[in-house]
């Protein structure tokens, strides 16, 4: 080891100082998750974003051959599927990061031992992380909402305002996934909850027909499903047609938001410290 | 160690200190005084339970029972307070793989709180001090076990702490690594550093330590300066042999202890022993001073205690 004391170990001991905030403590576990995911980037983000585009292809462009002419809801075909669409990407790229994800930082990579060795709190972990997954779903739902447009959907001028609804719902089932994530002991464990809910919930929260007005009991159940808010939202962007159930279904995400990072960080906590 | 006020009053103080797992009780009523600028290795068989004391000391579990005070702090509760002044060098390595060397220690230091400019500055200079400039920007994977060990040691030194904790550093390296390893610590402890150390070998402790505490199913069950401990707690010189048959009736003040296929004769002068080893005819024998490893195995026993 080169003993030049001049140099290292002096310049080791100047006074620095922490900057140890909420804010920065959130920003220095965001950047971790941002550098991570960037260092990788194309591997990480095409599949995700190539998967929607495969629904949109197979489902708005081919099946909505055979849909009635003027599509639902005031809206092509096109454009309603890519309302759903924009939505339920930004919920499947939280939904792996703090399920998958998370499981492999806390078991196998062992991320949150050398962030816990620091003055981080465990609320500020993950919290941080749950930002980050915020903000793959605003860019996430940017993407797929212009990839769209450039095949079709022909959304209002409201919809730049898609983003900020991806990046709640991607704050959502980040914290749903954190939640999932604390009773997990064995990774396989996570298909149970991918098959058994994740899916049901990209295809009954409306994002390829109107769930309204078939069945009661399925209007109750869409509506009792957390997707199906921020798909709503996303529709009524697309469509500029604001009614009171709009602000329904805001307060309904809202709520949501609020009771799940809650749980999600008492639950964490306990998984983590102990 | 110096007397002044300001340096006297311990850093760590624990009184009782207890952390079960469900039945298990893995630190069972510790009591403990650390003071500043010392290093204390702890030793103790797998399950002793060194790993979870030292996690209690960083906030990463919760105890169970008992006093705990860090820096005069309350851990959990001001863990922020007290963690800002604390490096760990955990004993498994994680650092992001995917990751190069200069990046990981980046983005620590963004956890520490430091601001960008301020963190390349001292990545530089820690990366210069542990020989590691020439690897800043080579990925985990493609560095060895030494280096990345010396990235681990590297990473908790950003925050500029008070306090290291250190949970095997230097288990599998090899001994050129582990040299340099200790160069380092001793390093930092001549500019005031405290240390705390879990180790298996006996020889870090010894090289690194100025007390040494051995732990057993979660109790410290000897604790003083190395050399001390050895002098205590048994006889100057020991003759271990292997592959011996039957023992000789010994001389007055020889004290043997058989365990597996070897046994150990302990004396206080060398010559008896000599003299034994000369009568034996083993098919290995070796004459030595007595050391550490022999207090050790002395009272945690020769068995396997998992």
């Amino acid at each position: 080891m080169s003993s030049s004391p001049a140099n290292g170990l002096s310049e080791l001991h100047q006074p620095i100082r922490l900057r140890t905030s909420l804010f920065w403590s959130l920003y220095g576990v965001w950047y971790r998750h941002f550098r991570v995911y960037t260092k990788t980037f194309l591997a990480n983000a095409t599949p995700p974003l190539l998967e929607p585009l495969f629904f949109f292809t197979a489902v708005a462009i081919g099946l909505g051959n055979y849909v009635q002419p003027g599509g639902f809801e005031g809206l092509s075909y096109r454009t309603f599927v890519a309302s759903g669409l924009v939505i339920s990407s930004a919920m499947f790229t939280a939904i792996f990061e703090t399920t998958f994800g998370t499981f492999v930082r806390l078991v196998f990579q062992k991320t949150y031992d050398a962030m816990l060795g620091t003055h981080l709190r465990v609320s500020e972990i993950f919290v941080g992380e749950m930002l980050f997954a915020a903000t793959k779903g605003a860019v996430f739902s940017t993407v797929v909402l212009l990839v769209t447009m450039a095949f079709g959907a022909r959304p209002n001028v409201w919809c730049v305002l898609v983003p900020v609804v991806g990046m709640l719902t991607s704050y959502l089932f980040a914290s749903i996934g954190l939640i999932v994530t604390s009773y997990v002991k064995m990774i396989n464990n996570f298909s149970f909850f991918t098959t058994g809910v994740i899916t049901p919930l990209f295809f009954f929260s409306g994002t390829f027909f109107p769930i309204k007005g078939h069945y009661v009991w399925l209007d109750v159940v869409s509506n009792v499903l957390p997707l199906t808010h921020p798909i709503e939202i996303s529709r009524a962007l697309f469509e500029a047609h604001f009614t009171p159930a709009t602000l329904a279904h805001v307060a309904a995400l809202t709520a949501y938001i609020v009771v799940c990072h809650v749980l999600a960080l008492r639950r964490m906590t306990q998984r983590v410290l102990s | 160690m110096e007397d002044s006020a300001t340096h006297s009053a311990p850093l760590i103080i624990a009184r009782g200190l207890t952390k079960q797992f469900g039945e298990l009780k893995a630190v069972d009523g510790v009591d403990l005084d650390i003071a500043p600028n010392e290093c204390v290795g702890f030793l103790g068989p797998n399950g002793a339970g060194k790993t979870t004391l030292m996690r209690l000391v960083f906030s990463a579990i919760a105890k169970t029972a008992g006093e705990l005070t860090v820096f005069g702090l309350t851990p959990m509760e001001q863990r922020k307070q007290i963690n800002a002044h604390i490096g760990v060098v955990f004993q498994d390595n994680n650092l992001d793989e995917e990751l190069n060397a200069a990046e990981c220690l980046l983005v620590h230091a963004l956890y520490c709180g430091l601001d960008h400019r301020t963190a390349r500055r001292r990545i530089a200079a820690l990366l210069d001090w542990l020989s590691l400039t020439a690897k800043a920007d080579s990925r985990i994977r493609a560095l060895s076990g030494g280096m990345v060990r010396r990235l681990m040691i590297a990473r908790a030194l950003l925050n500029s702490p008070k306090l290291l904790i250190l949970d095997e550093p230097t288990t599998g390296l090899d001994p050129q690594v582990r040299h340099a390893i200790w160069a380092a610590l001793r390093d930092l402890k001549r500019q005031g550093m405290t240390i705390l150390l879990t180790t298996h070998y006996m020889d870090e402790a010894q090289q690194l330590s100025d007390r040494v505490l051995i732990m057993d199913r979660g109790r410290i069950i000897l604790s003083g300066p190395p050399n001390d401990l050895v002098e205590a707690h048994l006889e100057r010189y020991v003759l271990q042999v292997s592959g011996v048959p039957t023992v000789p009736p010994l001389d007055g003040g020889i004290r043997h202890e058989h365990a597996g296929d070897a046994d150990y004769f302990y004396a206080a002068a060398e010559q008896p022993l000599q003299a034994l080893h000369e009568r034996l005819a083993a098919k290995y024998a070796i004459l030595r001073h007595a050391n550490l490893e022999d207090v050790f195995l002395k009272f945690t026993g020769r068995g396997f205690n998992e």
